[in-house]
């Protein structure tokens, strides 16, 4: 698993690509996030759920955000399983890594200028 | 290239083999075997050992060769066909303006 | 056409908005044109509207998958090719998978990677543009070929205008002919001269298309307007020949088979240069002979050495010639062999109903071949009584107010003339002047030659009638006739011509001397007609078609007279 919460080499991409559009991918980036992971708690359709997690797997690691990616691929695999026994604790676990990741993001939010 | 061209050492004869089917396809190719020559030969011999087939426009190009080559003047001779070429070659009565062996 | 350099409009179907943007950015920035949509259904829907050059489709999208919006947008761009590159975080081979079952060219694997996406759109836009000049180029095929058609529509209208006035209709006359033969370079022509006489001519141009037709109007308009004149068929001949060396290139010719078939001689006159054997058909022995090219095609040899040899041969009622041009012979099949002569013969000597000839030879081609095939033509004429045959009258181009009707002319034809002239078709148009004689053109037509070609072969020649015997008779006959008159250095056939008011009409008196040994006049009067006998026709023939012929000079002159009445 990585231990990587948001590469630096990517985010230096994505100012170069995105210029002052770059917070602004960091703001989107995290609505999408936090809607996604309220579905990923209230969800009880296993198809969803896997949709959900495979959705947020494919837009972290789109931003670098190495581990989230993971926890959210293992999601996606659990979550075709026949028993969603134990899933809530996954998700936690993406939650928790998500606050991470959203601090990051909010120095990097900070620390722009254009 | 299915046309093949061949000057005698003097220049003043030249031998073009067509291999394969002469029909309207060989047309280019048979022209400039005897029209983009620096020498100007006082015979031609057209070798169909290896041709398969020929068809009408086979027939015109061999007039043309016979007009280009001076006419009613002209040596032309056409060698080597088997049975089926020169049975064309006899139906269309060449014999009477080719040298055809 | 658009150039690679030039800016697309990309479509980004992407439901991750963060995704999204960075997407729409990378691609701005490369340059190109971006409309967005976040599920399928509004992909779909964009592409409708806007018709993008190229789409990035996210896989899994809600309210309808990428998989089905490629498939729809696919569908919607029909011929022209819209590169759908499909945005996957799925595991490489599973993606590449369903991505070509749906239809998709492409995928690009999640996180983004801009320079392999740069690249995977270029090379993209190049297959777009290729289809594209592929499409464009099979449209523009597909016009020229529409305005081809239409020109060869326009040609086969001119020609048929021109072939009217031929007699392929005529109940002895059976023909087989594809409607376009035209453009395959195949003519076939057949009309009556003014005897009754009829000539048929199957011809086969080199090439196709309209450079194969152009040939055949100068042609027919040769064969049709000397035909109807009266010329004879090595007349004819040198004039076709002369015409199509003059105006076709070198490499173009026309091979040819003419016939004269004269139905009160009973003859077959024939010239064949190049085409295919004809086959003369014995009715009662059942025996076909063929006639093979002995000659090279017309508009190959200058004028100077044209060869206008016909042979003659000998005919009964019922017998048939039989002519085909080489699309049967040539017919091939899947091994690619010929169904060739031998084949042909064998269809004749399995053929029971010679009326059905041609269906056998059809079936037999049908057998060999596996499928119909309608690019050869074939024509078979009958010897048959002459009044079982309507040939039309002749028109006449002026209005018939003044016509000559007291004068005599005088003509004599020496040696260099009888050699390479038949004076026939300009003695009938001088006489056809005479308004009251053009009812009885056919009759005066027959009975000038026949006392014409009596005083030349019996006369100035000196052959024996009785040589046309039989079959080979009649071949040493024409063979002799040939040397002879190559050999001819004294002699002349006179010919008079008196036309003189009687009561309301006029009589026409016409006088034929020749230079020869005359003959036993009343003996072969005497003699018996007999139908089946091939010769001494000519005298018979000549009592029947005219009111009054005698002999004098001990059968060196004979005089003819034709008589008409008041014109109403």
């Amino acid at each position: 698993m990585s231990e990587i919460h948001l590469d630096r080499d990517v985010l230096s991409t994505l100012k170069e690509v995105m210029e002052e559009g770059y917070p602004e991918l960091l703001d989107t980036f995290l609505n999408d996030s936090e809607a996604r992971l309220r579905v990923l708690h209230e969800a009880r359709d296993a198809e969803k759920l896997s949709a959900t997690a495979h959705s947020f797997k494919g837009s972290s690691s789109n931003m670098g955000a190495l581990r989230l990616a993971e926890l959210c691929g293992e999601l996606e695999q659990r979550a075709k399983q026949p028993s969603l026994g134990g899933i809530e604790k996954l998700v936690n676990e993406i939650e928790s890594e998500f606050a991470h990741v959203r601090t990051l993001c909010r120095e990097e939010r900070e620390g722009f200028h254009c | 290239m299915s046309v093949i061209t061949e000057v005698s050492d003097d220049g003043k004869k030249l031998t073009i083999s067509i291999k394969g089917r002469f029909d309207f396809g060989t047309h280019q190719e048979f022209r400039e075997s005897y029209e983009k020559l620096d020498t100007t030969p006082d015979a031609y011999i057209v070798d169909l050992k290896e041709t398969a087939y020929l068809d009408s426009s086979a027939l015109g190009m061999l007039l043309l060769l016979r007009d280009h080559a001076g006419g009613d003047r002209s040596d032309v001779r056409v060698v080597n066909g088997n049975s089926d070429v020169k049975k064309i070659l006899a139906i269309s009565n060449f014999d009477k303006l080719f040298d055809i062996s | 056409m658009q150039s690679s350099s030039e800016p697309l409009t990309v479509l980004i179907a992407e439901d991750s908005a963060a995704d999204r943007l960075l997407l729409s950015t990378i691609v701005r920035r490369q340059g190109h044109h971006v409309l967005t949509a976040a599920d399928g259904a509004e992909a779909v829907e964009v592409y409708l509207q806007q018709r993008p050059h190229l789409v990035l489709m996210d896989a899994m999208m809600p309210v309808m998958d990428g998989f089905e919006a490629a498939q729809k947008i696919k569908q919607l761009a029909g011929d022209q090719l819209v590169p759908i590159i499909f945005l996957t975080s799925l595991t490489e081979s599973e993606a590449l998978a369903r991505c070509l079952e749906a239809g998709g060219d492409d995928f690009l694997a999640k996180p983004y990677n801009q320079v392999i996406l740069a690249a995977k759109i270029k090379a993209m836009d190049r297959l777009r543009r290729l289809q594209a000049t592929v499409v464009e180029q099979r449209d523009q095929i597909a016009r020229h070929h529409d305005y081809l058609l239409n020109e060869q529509r326009v040609a086969k209208a001119v020609f048929d205008k021109i072939a009217h006035s031929g007699c392929l209709s005529a109940p002895n006359i059976r023909y087989m002919q594809s409607p376009y033969a035209l453009f395959n370079g195949d003519l076939l022509l057949a009309a009556f001269n003014p005897a009754g006489d009829m000539h048929v001519l199957l011809g086969d141009f080199t090439g196709h298309g309209l450079p194969a037709a152009v040939g055949a109007m100068p042609l027919a308009e040769v064969f049709y307007g000397m035909t109807a004149k009266g010329y004879g068929l090595a007349q004819i001949l040198r004039e076709m020949n002369a015409k199509l060396k003059r105006i076709l290139p070198v490499d173009m010719f026309c091979c040819a088979t003419l016939l004269c078939l004269s139905f009160q001689r009973c003859t077959v006159e024939v010239w064949n240069g190049g085409m295919p054997d004809g086959y003369l058909h014995d009715s009662l022995s059942g025996v076909r002979t063929p006639l093979p090219a002995r000659h090279l095609p017309l508009g190959v040899l200058t004028p100077q050495l044209f060869d206008d040899r016909t042979e003659v041969h000998p005919m009964l009622l019922g017998d048939r010639v039989f002519l085909l041009s080489d699309g049967v012979i040539d017919t091939t099949d899947d091994s690619e062999q010929l169904f060739g002569v031998e084949r042909l013969q064998q269809v004749f000597a399995a053929n029971r109903e010679p009326d059905l000839l041609f269906e056998d030879i059809q079936q037999a081609l049908r057998d060999f071949r596996g499928e119909a095939r309608d690019d050869f033509s074939m024509v078979e004429v009958r010897l048959v009584a002459p009044t079982q045959l309507n040939p039309p009258p002749p028109v006449y181009s002026d209005s018939g107010q003044s016509s000559p009707l007291d004068w005599s002319v005088s003509f004599e034809f020496r040696a260099q003339t009888l050699k390479r002239f038949n004076p026939m078709p300009y003695l009938l148009q001088l006489l056809l002047e005479v308004h009251g004689l053009r009812a009885q053109s056919g009759a005066l037509y027959s009975v000038m030659s026949e006392l014409y070609s009596n005083a030349l072969d019996h006369g100035v020649l000196g052959l024996d009638s009785s040589l046309k015997r039989d079959a080979s008779g009649f071949s040493r006959y024409y063979r002799e006739r040939n040397l002879r008159l190559d050999e001819l250095s004294d002699g002349y056939v006179r010919v008079h011509l008196h036309v003189t008011p009687n009561n309301e009409g006029g009589r026409l008196l016409i006088e034929v001397e020749d230079s020869g040994e005359g003959f036993d006049v009343a003996r072969v009067l005497a003699q018996p007609q007999d139908s089946d006998r091939l010769s001494g026709r000519g005298v018979s023939l000549v009592r029947q078609l005219s009111q009054q012929a005698s002999w004098s000079d001990d059968g060196r002159s004979v005089r003819v007279e034709f008589f008409w009445e008041a014109l109403a």
